[in-house]
């Protein structure tokens, strides 16, 4: 979208009905702008087919001729060229040629890890797949999980000992660290400072505190940009001492979430995904579900699937924190719990002085608390979030003791604290010349330590800094040492779970570029005489079985990923300290002026695509929108809508946000549903020295965190600037909507609230246009109706609504699977993304306070589908079970398909996108033409890496179909046992969706659970009255509302079906005069 | 003055869209035989870094086609065996041939032999191996009387009108799965002395594709026509 003069900031107003859309994806649709209607109705964007720049046409004409000519002298020798097999000489044990192997690993998480089946082609890994034979019960991974292999084949990773920069070799490294070894066993450790990532790693963790034990002097200071460790410190006030809480939300029925976002930027999200989609899956209309409250600033991926979300600045989460607690202990009895209340009243009492000081949101919070009280015993859990201060916390827990919720939904278990120096004791040891070696393990502190604190300036007065780095990143170019760390993939180590389950690293590759792990670099630190991380491994696995002869239990921990029994023993007859919780909580920070539009709030946010910075160079990641606001590869100043009218902002207008003295400045991204006056400032972008993805994107906004509030900080100023900077958001791509407007009846997303789907489980079926039609019957037999695939196997898919909560996993496990390439922001902002399934996110009623609905989208794979019968060359045909297959050596490029496509899922390639630097694209010939060597490695072998000029799109994975049908022919040899059994495998975004919302499988056998779910109530077909008969058809979704709830008594999104088309539950086919209308009305707008 | 441009000349555009045609259609007929692999690869016979000879190996020897193929009925691709497979039986039968030097040297030193490949489909072709040999396709269908061959040399064309012509009638080609490795197998019929050789062969033909359909019924065997089955 262009910069329009006019400010795309529609009026709120009520009459939605008349002339809002029901649904909207962006603020200039909804405003519905002239940029949007010629989005909309251009069949590709504006300049998608034309060479505009940085060439002119006739420029590109003259480079072509030119390389024609070139090329007529290179023909010659037009015979296939001889080609050598190397079998090899002697063969490995149990390798065939081709044959994937899968071996069980995890991926280290700070607070825990997330158990993988890896699969490994010929050596190489290239799918990252969940263990789903693991206790920790996660059914499928995040989009962090899925791109951690591109980092693995990451060409701009660190390949190289450094010295002061300079490359050096690996013994002259490995000596300064016997050198110091030596030094430091000797003198006690007396100079030696240790910097690292909070872990759940039992060998490092026994390597620290062997260090603690023989270097006693020794500092170790454990530093996460982003600290997770603020429930465990309200657990300490709440039971004097330090737990881990670990969440079960299956059986949850009420869910209050305050500031928490646990399907999104937390730790151990795939888990939580999981319970909370068991939790309100609504297979049949009579099963509970769970109802989540959510109380947030920002506007996270948990707010948008939230059934009541309450906007509120995070510093004023304490006080609905308070108002909650308040009605709650109002309820309960007990020891200490009075004396809770007067003390929470006391607070109250002192910090409301000022007029709209205490944010009063009484309605919300006594209608979420009635809730809460009206419910059973262990039906409850509430939950704060990292962002929130160690006070809330220890409130929460303490409440979640009242509420019974510490009887299954939460339970805890205690973690250590390795640390003994926090990073600003670090940085004045520094800046007082006290620290002799600096060992710095992983983390980034020179681009992610807050910028007050200098730390560039404190590291060069470290004697000796050593660093062991992913990437040759900010840190690694002003230490003195540089070592290159291995990832995962190639490392030796070993995890826990959130439940303190051990689980092995183990690599599937030897290190590509001599990458050292972290315990390795300990181990040498120690001295120890072991420092092979294997050896190091097995020695901690022994100690954590208590076996003596553990060959066989290391083998099967091995295999099966896990080590059986380990499970941390969970605390049980836990009793809060109420004195405890209250102190801390008169003690606690409270918001000492209101917010308003000169005294803003600054959030600073882990960013959906790049976490804390750590993968800004992951291209996968980079160009996955953000699942709200749907950027890619930038960070944006999210702004509100209010806040936006009152100081005039556009979208992509540069806004300078000083916060304490220091500037950062960047783009305003005007995201409906963010609390007024909170600015969201994500991290993890501009970098100064990062890889040749990740370079010049975004900006940085560590410049301004503040280290003692680093979670949030209140009296920000914003000053608007005349410049712009050009945003890529796929909000408005792939619209679905006749006319780029409105729904219009389309009924592309139904929903209905729990009570409307318990009297009418149907409800899905008589929304949308097929259910108005009055079915008279034809007068020929449409061939279409019934079309005939011969096949045995009928491929389908259901994609519950329901269940999907919108992270985006699916669309980089496609990614991975499908070999899709990255376009860069450039392409992305003409809408040529080549995701094969999109993540579709619907804003719906207020645009201050909006709901959201997701939707995947990929090719539906339509039985009647309107691309086939367009191609002039026959490239994309029908196979015999159903598949809507495209023969990329028949395509040439017409793009009719796509053009002719209801669904928006087709893809071009108007580049060599695999082939091409993405910042060349328009050079044509003069680019150098070649992936690197490291790239091609993580490519699938079993799919076609394709070329510029074919379109491409969804196949439902039909490499994994073919695999699956030739094992079962394998096995049935000369029987007819050929039929694949139902669950013998599934697509990618199935498989990797942690919420198992995606079920894909066989229609033909009506056992099946895709079959079954085909037969649900909810099952509707997307544009399903164009007849196009897809095979994806969705289950639609089920808002849980509490109906004494301000203003919630249906789905907004409902309400305004109702409106516009009439009541979906009244009689259809014969009156339809009743809602004739407002058919015409719309399709008048429609036409303009 | 009539004689500038004799009669004859009047004739000369008829014959001269005549040749012209003539010389196109055999252009066209040249080129595109020129271009299928029924001329580029039919008969390719490179020469190896060792004279093996399947004919010996696999014909007189008898040996199965596993015992080195080891993974063809296991996997997509058919491997090619290591040399520690020849070095089995060779490490005491004739190990003095000069001609397992290349083998020998392999052995000791691990480095491969560096054998020419003859067939191959091209990258966007996903063809397997063991769904074929399971399902009682034998090799033969495919690379030929191998056993015969001194040398092997590609012996069908491995076009895409190649694969269709068996996927579309697979009774002409399919036989009990136990007979999958017998290349020179043929399908029983009652002798009469009577049939001469193209009488014989036609009996056979009639013989397999009664027998095949027979098998395809049974096995419930349908290939896959459509691009799906081999382009991903």
């Amino acid at each position: 979208m262009k910069n329009s003069d006019l400010n795309p900031m529609p009026k709120p107003s009520n009459n939605s009905s008349q002339s809002g859309p029901t649904y909207w994806r962006s603020l200039d649709q909804l405003a519905d702008t002239p940029e949007f209607q010629e989005w909309a109705q251009r069949e590709f964007p504006a300049g998608a087919s034309e060479m505009n720049d940085p060439f002119t046409r006739r420029r590109f004409v003259q480079l072509m001729s030119a390389s024609f000519l070139l090329a007529g002298f290179g023909l010659t020798g037009c015979r296939r060229p001889e080609s050598r097999i190397l079998p090899f000489s002697k063969h490995p044990e149990d390798y065939i040629h081709g044959e994937p192997d899968y071996y069980a690993t995890s991926i280290p998480g700070k607070t825990g890890s997330t158990p993988v089946l890896v699969k490994s082609v010929d050596g190489r890994p290239v799918k990252i797949e969940v263990n789903p034979d693991h206790p920790a019960g996660i059914s499928g991974t995040d989009a962090f999980g899925q791109s951690s292999i591109l980092d693995l084949y990451d060409p701009d990773r660190a390949f190289r000992f450094t010295s002061k920069g300079a490359g050096t070799d690996r013994a002259t490294v490995m000596d300064k660290l016997s050198a110091a070894s030596k030094k430091f066993n000797a003198n006690q450790g007396s100079g030696l400072f240790i910097l690292m990532e909070s872990s759940a790693a039992p060998t490092r963790d026994r390597l620290v505190k062997s260090i603690q034990s023989k270097m006693p002097k020794a500092k170790i200071c454990v530093f996460d940009a982003v600290d997770t460790g603020s429930s465990a410190q309200g657990a300490e006030i709440a039971f004097g001492s330090r737990l881990a809480a670990n969440y079960h939300l299956q059986s949850a029925r009420v869910i209050v979430s305050l500031d928490n976002d646990f399907l999104g930027m937390e730790e151990d999200a795939p888990r939580m995904i999981r319970g909370f989609a068991k939790s309100k899956k609504a297979a049949s209309p009579d099963d509970p579900v769970s109802r989540l409250y959510q109380v947030e600033s920002v506007f996270s991926l948990t707010g948008a699937n939230a059934d009541h979300r309450l906007r509120a600045a995070s510093s004023g989460v304490i006080q609905v924190a308070i108002d909650l607690a308040e009605k709650i202990l109002a309820a309960k009895s007990g020891a200490g719990v009075t004396g809770l209340a007067s003390a929470l009243s006391r607070v109250k009492a002192a910090h409301s002085g000022k007029d709209g000081l205490w944010k009063s949101s009484s309605e919300w919070v006594s209608a979420c608390a009635e809730d809460i009280l009206s419910r059973e015993a262990g039906e409850v859990v509430l939950m704060a979030g990292s962002r929130q201060p160690a006070e809330v916390h220890a409130l929460v827990h303490a409440l979640n003791h009242l509420l019974g919720a510490d009887k299954g939904l939460v339970t805890y278990r205690s973690v250590e604290n390795l640390a003994n120096q926090s990073i600003s004791e670090l940085v004045s040891d520094l800046n007082h010349g006290s620290v002799d070696t600096l060992v710095i393990l992983g983390g980034n502190p020179a681009y992610n330590v807050a910028a007050d604190l200098e730390w560039s300036k404190a590291q060069s007065k470290a004697g000796t800094s050593i660093r062991l780095g992913y990437y040759p990143d900010e840190t690694t170019k002003i230490s003195t040492w540089g070592i290159p760390q291995a990832h995962y993939l190639e490392s030796w180590s070993d995890t826990t779970t959130a439940d303190g389950v051990w689980t092995p690293v183990q690599p599937l590759i030897e290190p590509l570029l001599g990458g050292v792990t972290e315990i390795e670099v300990l181990a040498r630190l120690i001295g120890s005489s072991e420092t092979d991380p294997y050896t190091l491994v097995k020695e901690t696995f022994s100690s954590a079985t208590g076996e003596l002869e553990i060959e066989e239990s290391w083998k099967k921990a091995l295999h099966d990923g896990y080590l059986e029994g380990s499970a941390s023993a969970v605390e049980t007859e836990l009793q809060p300290d109420f004195k405890a919780v209250a102190n801390a909580v008169e003690s606690a920070d409270f918001p000492t002026n209101p917010l308003s539009s000169d005294n803003l709030e600054v959030v600073f946010a882990r960013d959906y695509s790049v976490d804390d910075g750590r993968y800004n160079n992951n291209g996968w990641l980079q160009e996955c929108p953000d699942p709200i606001s749907k950027v890619t590869w930038d960070n944006v100043v999210s702004v509100s809508p209010r806040l936006s009218r009152e100081l005039n902002l556009k979208n992509e207008q540069v806004v300078e946000i000083t916060v304490g003295g220091s500037t950062v400045s960047g783009p305003v991204w005007i995201q409906p549903g963010l609390a007024d006056f909170s600015i969201v400032l994500p991290l993890g972008y501009g970098r100064e020295l990062t890889g040749r993805v990740g370079e010049g994107t975004g900006y940085n906004a560590y410049t301004v965190r503040p280290s003692k509030s680093p979670n949030f900080a209140v009296g920000a100023k914003l000053k608007a600037t005349r410049q712009t900077y050009e945003l890529a958001t796929t909000q408005e791509h792939g619209s679905m909507e006749e006319g780029g407007s409105f729904m219009q009846g389309r009924a592309i997303i139904r929903e209905a609230n729990l009570d409307q789907y318990q009297e009418h489980p149907d409800f899905a079926s008589r929304m949308g246009m097929e259910a108005h039609a009055k079915n008279e019957g034809s007068l020929y037999e449409n061939p279409l109706d019934n079309p005939k695939y011969r096949g045995l196997h009928q491929w389908g898919m259901v994609i519950d609504l329901q269940s999907c909560i919108g992270c985006t996993a699916c669309m980089v496990a496609c990614q991975s699977e499908n070999n899709i390439p990255i376009v860069g922001k450039a392409q992305v902002r003409r809408g040529r993304e080549m995701h094969w399934i999109r993540n579709d996110r619907y804003y719906t009623g207020d645009i201050e306070d909006p709901q959201v609905a997701n939707q995947p989208v990929a090719c539906q794979h339509c039985e009647t589908a309107p691309c086939e019968s367009v191609c002039p060359v026959n490239a994309t045909v029908h196979d015999e079970e159903g598949l809507n297959v495209m023969a990329y050596n028949r395509c040439v490029g017409t793009r009719y398909c796509s053009n002719n496509c209801p669904y928006k899922v087709r893809r071009f390639n108007f580049f060599d996108y695999n082939q091409r630097p993405l910042d060349k694209l328009y050079w044509g010939p003069l680019a150098e033409k070649g992936m690197p060597d490291l790239l091609q490695m993580v490519k699938n072998p079993d799919v076609t890496v394709r070329m510029r000029g074919v379109m491409e799109k969804c196949t439902y994975c039909v490499q994994r179909i073919e695999q699956a049908k030739i094992k079962q022919k394998s096995i049935a040899k000369d029987s007819d046992n050929i039929r694949v059994p139902d669950g013998t495998f599934t697509s990618a975004c199935a498989q990797a969706c942690p919420a198992d919302a995606i079920t894909f499988g066989d229609t033909a056998d009506p056992e099946s659970e895709v079959s079954k779910l085909k037969e649900h109530p909810r099952n509707y077909a997307l544009l399903g009255y164009l007849l196009t008969k897809p095979r994806t058809t969705y289950l639609a979704s089920v808002r849980n509302m509490n109906s004494n709830m301000p203003g919630a008594a249906k789905p907004a999104s409902f309400k305004e079906y109702e409106e516009k088309n009439g009541d979906p539950f009244a009689h259809h086919g014969d009156d339809h005069s009743d809602h004739s209308e407002s058919h015409s009305d719309t399709e008048k707008k429609g036409a303009h | 003055m009539s004689d500038i441009f004799p009669k004859w000349t009047n004739r000369l555009p008829l014959m001269a869209l005549i040749g012209g045609a003539i010389l196109g259609v055999t252009a066209v007929a040249g080129s595109w035989y020129y271009l299928t692999p029924e001329y580029s690869r039919v008969g390719y016979q490179p020469t190896q870094p060792v004279p093996f000879s399947h004919a010996i190996h696999a014909g007189q020897l008898g040996l199965d086609c596993r015992y080195c193929h080891s993974a063809v009925d296991q996997a997509a691709h058919s491997n090619v065996p290591p040399t520690s497979t020849c070095m089995n039986c060779h490490i005491q039968v004739k190990s003095t041939s000069p001609k397992l030097e290349v083998v020998k040297e392999s052995y000791e030193s691990g480095k491969p032999i560096p054998w020419v490949r003859i067939h191959q489909t091209p990258d966007y072709v996903y063809f397997n191996h063991s769904v074929h040999v399971n399902r009682g396709i034998s090799c033969v269908e495919c690379h030929g009387r191998i056993d015969q061959m001194e040398e092997v040399y590609h012996a069908k064309s491995f076009s895409m009108s190649f694969c269709l012509e068996c996927h579309r009638n697979p009774e002409k080609y399919i036989r009990p799965v136990d007979q999958v490795y017998n290349l020179g197998w043929e399908p029983e019929i009652a002798v009469d002395s009577e049939l001469d050789g193209s009488a014989f062969i036609d009996a056979l033909k009639q013989e397999q594709i009664s027998k095949g359909k027979e098998l395809v019924e049974h096995w419930d065997v349908n290939p896959p026509t459509s691009c799906s089955a081999c382009h991903r």
